[in-house]
């Protein structure tokens, strides 16, 4: 896909892709941006750079938590991992985009 | 949170490295090769540096990292440019450092509460006469009135009297000269004595009590003796209890209060104050300390003790007692006088600090054009204004808090110096110590400097176009014209000031001089004095105490080396002066003069002129008067005062006075305060006064204190019992006098150095600037053929106008603010010619000659290597 057709994430959505992205079990950064891309079917492009800052203030939120692993190909890396308030504020931000992807679409339907 | 936040970033490195060759071997798995997958995912990933710090600020405020970032760079800035950074620190250290030096000396002696409990609602209270010359020293308070005071008066509910003189304790090496108060017993209660050793004495106790160093110095420290009897005075008296080190209490000045030079109490003795009884002609007096009941007006404490003093004038008629009472705040009579020469030296230390700030913007000033261009690539590169300003900031901060730390140890050493040299100057200045609140001054000070330091170079700065530092090119120190201009302002400035504030200390040093202006004849440095008090039951009668004096006369007169020996009583006697001849009046409207008790050595041992008539002898067989000028003029004008007759007192009953006749007339001398006017005085023959203590005097050829050690053995020998006191020479003892005078002209001279120096090297600064700016023109110049002088000149020129202006705006402001230093001056008027010309004088050849080095310099400049600079 070409980059024109990629879409740059809304402001704020980034948190909530790595939240629910999360939720099948702990995973790197890396592997976060590859599954946030693939499952938007490559629309959505992580800006790299902003990936780890993200990790860092849901940390400091303690939505997600972190520990120390190897890779398969023995590197020693970072998981993250879904904390319970995490995944309970998931819920919440999820029900909350829904509320406003819904809002949105209304407004946006021609009338 | 802190440790998540360390862990957190503790392995960001790791991580992005381990996202970057996943990225790279998906991308070789795409079949790049491993540069080109490297390269790909590097570009996708962006910039590492960025990811890094955007992450950090997640948990990092963005200001407080910057603040780490901007200080790391001062630091850098630091210890690039060394010179001036210790240039700027020391400058700092010695503004910073006096003026803390100086605060702490306010704080201690006018800020921090007494060290009574409720200091506050302490009051002085004094009965005094306003027939006459206020005497300070004579303000006091009679036996009965402080009686009355004690036990009716419902608005105080302490009431102390004391007074402090010298009393012979016997310590262990025999008979000790001891500065002793006598106090009443609420004294301990006010005073918040807890002793250390033993126990106060309790009322009507006949005791006393030392304080912790008498008790080393004395008595060894040996605790064994507390509870045991010792000698003062030749009578017995309990030795109770020893105080505290911290035991401090704070009593006025004894210059004030006595004929005793200032020092430490040494020990405390219990007195009961008993009335006296109604045939009495004499009567104690006291000095009184009051402590109201809370919320008592000082009115209200006055107009009850003026009703309780009615009762005792009715229950002791004959009691001549001053009609009028003052009740004053305690605090004010402690430290009253020494408010304004305080606030004046603060003042001046305040100019000190602001010539420092000057100087240093002036360097940051010069310094900021040089960094024009550093400026503005960090400009080009993202930085805003504002960062750059804070930068500047957080430079000054970093350079004034080094200089406020070295400034506090300057204010240290400079204070402890202060209470070495002169600790009596001012009174609780042995109190002066860096406390929190010196601190907090000191801290206040440093901000508030770096501040007003960086105000020019920030606003040079604000001001400056980005690309046109840019574009510059190679003449990166190139000022604009406008810095210059500032910096000279600024140099103008510094030398006024500093101008003002050496016109001030040679007005001061004017006033010294004019102090110790020793008539001729007069000549302290050549007379020996110590003080005898006769005391103790061997010395109850005249005769017993002129026999000893005759001894001591005898005995010091026939020490080699020794050409003439006098005595003097020098108390603070005062008598009143009755005329033989004179109208009859009312003994209470008579005119009181200081009687001075002397003898027939006493004019030629201390230089005294004879103006008229003739000075006593040790054998008068009655008793006769030598009176002063000042007595003569303001007693008999326009008539001889030679061979009348003034009635000397015997007794009680004023029809048994005698009349003695003026024999002599003598040159008005300060034989004992330097500063105060002469008084009228009046001189009795020793073998018809009766003091209780005197001054011998000796001159002598040589330097007295050669001969003092023999003189003082053989005085000894006469009574061991005796004890000879205060040896020294006249002219220390009247530079003694002068304590305050000295400690404010000293400082102040510190100060005027200090700014003149300061000055100095602004002036410097900005010559030296101007000349290696000019460099290339100077170069032209005498390229096109001026001479090496013409340049010189020039420079000169240049560095003698703005000395002129520096100087001629200190001069002016001088004269406007001179008339506050009126009460520090003696005899010299705030706007003296003579003061002001020196000082401008010695500022402006300074200042000129601190120019002539940058002008040589000029004139020595190769016109073939200047115009190659380029």
């Amino acid at each position: 896909m070409s980059s024109e057709e990629r879409l740059e994430l809304l402001q704020g959505t980034l948190d909530l892709l790595v939240l629910q992205s999360l939720r099948r079990g702990p995973a790197h950064g890396h592997t976060i941006m590859q599954a946030i891309e693939r499952r938007s079917g490559s629309v959505l492009h992580v800006e790299q750079g902003s990936l780890y800052p993200a990790l860092h203030r849901l940390i400091k939120r303690g939505w997600i938590t972190f520990e120390h692993g190897t890779s398969e190909n023995n590197r020693r890396a970072k998981y993250y991992e879904l904390t319970a308030k995490g995944l309970k504020q998931l819920a919440v931000e999820t029900s909350n985009w829904e509320k406003l992807a819904s809002a949105i679409a209304r407004v946006l339907r021609p009338a | 949170m802190i440790w998540r936040r360390r862990r957190a970033l503790a392995d960001l490195d790791e991580d992005i490295r381990d996202h970057l060759a996943r990225e790279t071997e998906e991308n070789i798995a795409r079949g790049m090769s491993r540069e080109e997958a490297d390269a790909t995912a590097r570009r996708a990933f962006g910039s590492v540096a960025r990811t890094k710090e955007d992450a950090r600020a997640v948990w990092v405020p963005i200001w407080a990292d910057q603040l780490l970032q901007d200080a790391r760079y001062a630091l850098r800035l630091v210890r690039r440019s060394p010179g001036f950074a210790s240039l700027v620190v020391a400058t700092l250290a010695l503004g910073i450092g006096l003026t803390t030096a100086v605060f702490s000396v306010v704080n201690a002696v006018l800020l921090r509460p007494l060290a009574y409990r409720d200091g506050s609602r302490l009051n002085w209270i004094v009965t005094y006469d306003d027939r006459v010359a206020p005497i300070k020293s004579i303000e006091v308070v009679s036996a009965p009135d402080f009686l009355a005071f004690h036990d009716h008066a419902s608005t105080l509910d302490r009431v102390v009297a004391f007074y402090i003189g010298m009393e012979r304790v016997t310590a262990k090496d025999g008979v000790v000269a001891t500065r002793v108060a006598t106090v009443s017993s609420d004294f301990w209660d006010l005073a918040g004595a807890t002793p250390e050793l033993g126990r106060l004495p309790s009322t009507n106790e006949d005791a006393i009590v030392l304080s912790h160093a008498f008790f080393e110095s004395a008595f060894n420290g040996d605790a064994t003796l507390v509870g045991r009897m010792v000698t003062v005075n030749d009578r017995q008296a309990l030795l109770a209890g020893v105080l505290p080190r911290t035991f401090r209490p704070q009593l006025p000045a004894p210059a004030a209060v006595s004929q005793l030079p200032p020092g430490e109490v040494e020990a405390y003795h219990a007195t009961m104050i008993r009335p006296p009884s109604p045939t009495d002609f004499g009567v104690q007096l006291f000095y009184v300390i009051a402590r109201t009941r809370p919320g008592v007006t000082v009115a209200q404490v006055r107009s009850e003790l003026e009703t309780l003093r009615a009762d005792v004038q009715r229950a002791y008629p004959k009691l001549a007692s001053a009609p009028r009472l003052r009740v004053t705040p305690f605090a004010d009579v402690l430290v009253g006088h020494a408010q304004r020469p305080l606030l004046i030296l603060f003042g001046c230390v305040l100019l000190v600090l602001t010539i420092a700030c000057v100087n240093i913007a002036s360097l940051q000033l010069a310094r900021a054009s040089a960094r024009r261009k550093e400026v503005a690539v960090r400009a080009a590169i993202g930085a805003g204004r504002g960062r750059v300003l804070r930068q500047f900031v957080v430079e000054n901060l970093l350079l004034a808090s080094a200089g406020g730390i070295v400034g506090l140890l300057v204010a240290r050493a400079a204070v402890s110096s202060m209470v070495q040299l002169l600790p009596y100057a001012i009174p609780r200045l042995t109190e002066t110590t860096i406390d929190a609140r010196v601190l907090t001054f000191a801290s206040i000070a440093s901000v508030v400097t770096a501040l007003a330091c960086g105000i020019a170079p920030a606003a040079a700065l604000w001001r400056m176009n980005v690309q046109d530092a840019l574009k510059d090119g190679t003449r990166t120190t190139t000022a604009p014209p406008r810095a210059l201009r500032a910096r000279r302002v600024l140099v103008t400035v510094e030398l006024a000031l500093a101008s003002v504030l050496v016109v001030a200390a040679m007005l001061l040093v004017k006033s010294l001089w004019r102090i110790t202006a020793y008539p001729a004849g007069f000549d302290p440095e050549h007379v020996l004095t110590l003080k005898v008090q006769m005391s103790g039951q061997a010395y109850r009668t005249p005769e017993r105490k002129r026999a000893y004096l005759d001894e001591v006369l005898r005995q010091a007169g026939a020490v080699p080396g020794v050409l003439a020996t006098g005595l003097s009583s020098d108390a603070d006697a005062r008598i009143r002066l009755i005329r033989q001849d004179g109208p009859p009046m009312s003994i209470l409207d008579r005119p009181i003069v200081r009687l001075n008790v002397t003898s027939g050595g006493y004019a030629a041992a201390i230089g005294m002129r004879i103006v008229e008539g003739r000075w006593m002898t040790d054998d008068e067989p009655s008793a006769v008067y030598v009176i002063n000028e000042a007595l003569a003029r303001r007693y008999f004008p326009g008539e001889n005062p030679m061979g009348r007759r003034l009635l000397l007192p015997n007794g009680p009953d004023p029809a048994r006075a005698i009349p003695v006749p003026i024999v002599g007339i003598v040159a008005d001398l300060r034989t004992a305060d330097l500063e105060s006017a002469v008084e009228p005085q009046l001189f009795l023959d020793y073998r018809h006064g009766n003091p209780f203590a005197m001054t011998v005097n000796v001159r002598t050829a040589a330097d007295p204190l050669h001969v003092a050690p023999t003189v003082r053995a053989k005085l000894a020998a006469i009574d061991p019992t005796q004890a000879l006191f205060q040896v020294k020479r006249l002219d220390a003892a009247l530079i003694d006098s002068i304590a305050p005078r000295r400690m404010t002209l000293t400082l102040l001279a510190v100060f005027a150095g200090s700014a003149l120096l300061l000055g100095v090297i602004g002036i410097y600064g900005v010559m030296a600037y101007s000349v290696s700016q000019r460099t290339q023109e100077i170069g032209v110049r005498m390229a096109l053929g001026a001479t090496r002088q013409a340049v010189l000149m020039m420079i000169m020129a240049q560095g003698i106008r703005l000395t002129a202006a520096g100087v001629a705006v200190g001069a002016v402001s001088a004269a406007g603010t001179s008339r506050v230093l009126s009460s520090l001056l003696y005899d010299i008027q705030p706007t003296d010619g003579a003061s002001f010309a020196v000082a401008c004088v010695g500022v402006a050849a300074t200042a000129i000659a601190a120019c002539s080095l940058p002008a040589i310099a000029a004139s020595l400049v190769d016109p073939v290597v200047a115009l190659r600079c380029e």
